[in-house]
């Protein structure tokens, strides 16, 4: 079974509720119908009933069995202005106002424990997507970066998980402590293995020295003082010291649980991280599935704007996976 | 409404939204480099104004709005079409 089958089936498991506030687009849509009908989620659309209705229909989708929630007319729509209201310290009027917006509704019914995940951005920026969960379900314990991480499959089986490879540019190592520590958090609960992430760089414990050395390695500090042990980080480890090892034996004086037996790279800035992946899609022949949102407190994903279909049935059953 | 006005009224909900010191704004103050306003206050920000005016402001546009003075003006014509 590959991959994605796993997902799958994993997701059918539990069928959680996950809301897609994009309710209009054809392709948000057609997923929501695929994913009704094979089990894997149960999608609730925000937007207007008759607008969702009518266009489904031009369009030849069934979705007759859908949960469709209207923010102007949602029933709970007092119980989420107060809650928005207090956590984000705003007048009842102001918080009105936003929840009219269908990605931060979608968002509060997620903060709200109304659906189980938020998955959107086929027809809205990474950046409105972040903005919206940001203000609603906010970020993790002890992370206020959020970032993005792809699942690499490659043809021997071996699965790797990437960050942060599409949301932050140059991360201060503080940031990059909180991505190694999120990537963690996403393998476990995806894989339900335990993690051992690497954070890498052009030296392997000190074999170099130079500025972007030293951010990684203060990011390897940070990581373990927020964490302590409980997750599995070390660095700075060069590619093949954590991927390989022969080379780990060879290059690793102290013992590592991570050196030579790595699941969870983390690349020091986007630079590095984009290339990575792409150069293991194209050279490798690996699959990726990604970017998925994470750092918040809840299961959020954003969709690339050219999402097809079954990119979005996909990264959804990923979403359910976390949850 | 005066434009006086609308400027004291910008300058209160600007405090309360972003949780600064009314008397450190001013006309040439910019949201993000002046008063902190966080990328994520952005939104608040706007529906606050809107909720203040009792108007609705175009999202996209509204948002590239980047000192106090400029978001007086654009309130202002807002107010004159309304």
């Amino acid at each position: 079974m590959g991959l994605k089958e796993k997902f799958f089936e994993k997701a059918r498991d539990t069928c959680k509720k996950i809301v897609l506030p994009e309710g209009t687009d054809e392709r948000i849509q057609k997923a929501a119908e695929v994913l009704k009908k094979e089990g894997i989620a149960a999608p609730v659309l925000v937007g207007n009933k008759d607008e969702i209705i009518s266009r489904a229909s031009q369009r030849g989708i069934d979705c007759s069995n859908l949960e469709i929630v209207d923010p102007l007319t949602y029933p709970g729509l007092p119980e989420l202005v107060n809650l928005y209201s207090e956590s984000r310290k705003v007048k009842k009027g102001v918080a009105e106002r936003i929840l009219k917006k269908e990605l931060v509704f979608g968002g509060m019914l997620l903060a709200a424990d109304k659906v189980d995940g938020m998955v959107a951005g086929a027809a809205s920026t990474t950046a409105s997507v972040i903005q919206a969960s940001a203000l609603t379900v906010g970020y993790a314990y002890g992370i206020s970066t959020p970032s993005s991480f792809f699942i690499m499959e490659l043809p021997d089986g071996r699965v790797l998980f990437y960050a942060d490879c599409a949301v932050n540019i140059d991360p201060s190592a503080q940031q990059l402590a909180e991505i190694s520590i999120s990537t963690s958090s996403s393998f476990q609960k995806i894989m339900g293995q335990q993690p051992k992430t690497a954070l890498l760089s052009f030296s392997t414990k000190g074999s170099a020295s130079h500025p972007f050395v030293d951010k990684v390695q203060q990011a390897v500090s940070l990581a373990k003082e927020i964490v302590g042990d409980s997750l599995c980080i070390d660095g700075e480890f060069q590619a093949d010291t954590a991927l390989v090892e022969a080379v780990a034996r060879k290059k690793i004086k102290e013992p590592s649980p991570v050196a030579g037996q790595t699941n969870v790279l983390i690349f020091p800035d986007l630079d590095a991280g984009n290339i990575a992946y792409k150069l293991t899609q194209y050279l490798a022949g690996a699959s990726a599935f990604g970017p998925i949102l994470q750092g918040f407190a809840k299961p959020v994903s954003d969709l690339s704007r050219g999402a097809k279909v079954e990119d979005i049935v996909v990264i959804t059953a990923i979403v359910c996976c976390l949850v | 409404m005066e434009y006086k006005e609308i400027e004291a009224r910008v300058k209160k909900v600007i405090a309360e939204v972003l949780g600064v010191d009314e008397e450190k704004i001013t006309s040439e103050s910019r949201f993000v480099e002046d008063l902190g306003a966080e990328s994520v206050q952005s939104l608040e920000l706007v529906a606050a104004f809107e909720d203040e005016f009792d108007i609705e402001m175009e999202e996209d546009a509204a948002l590239q709005v980047k000192t106090v003075g400029k978001a007086v003006e654009f309130i202002q014509r807002h107010l004159q079409e309304k």
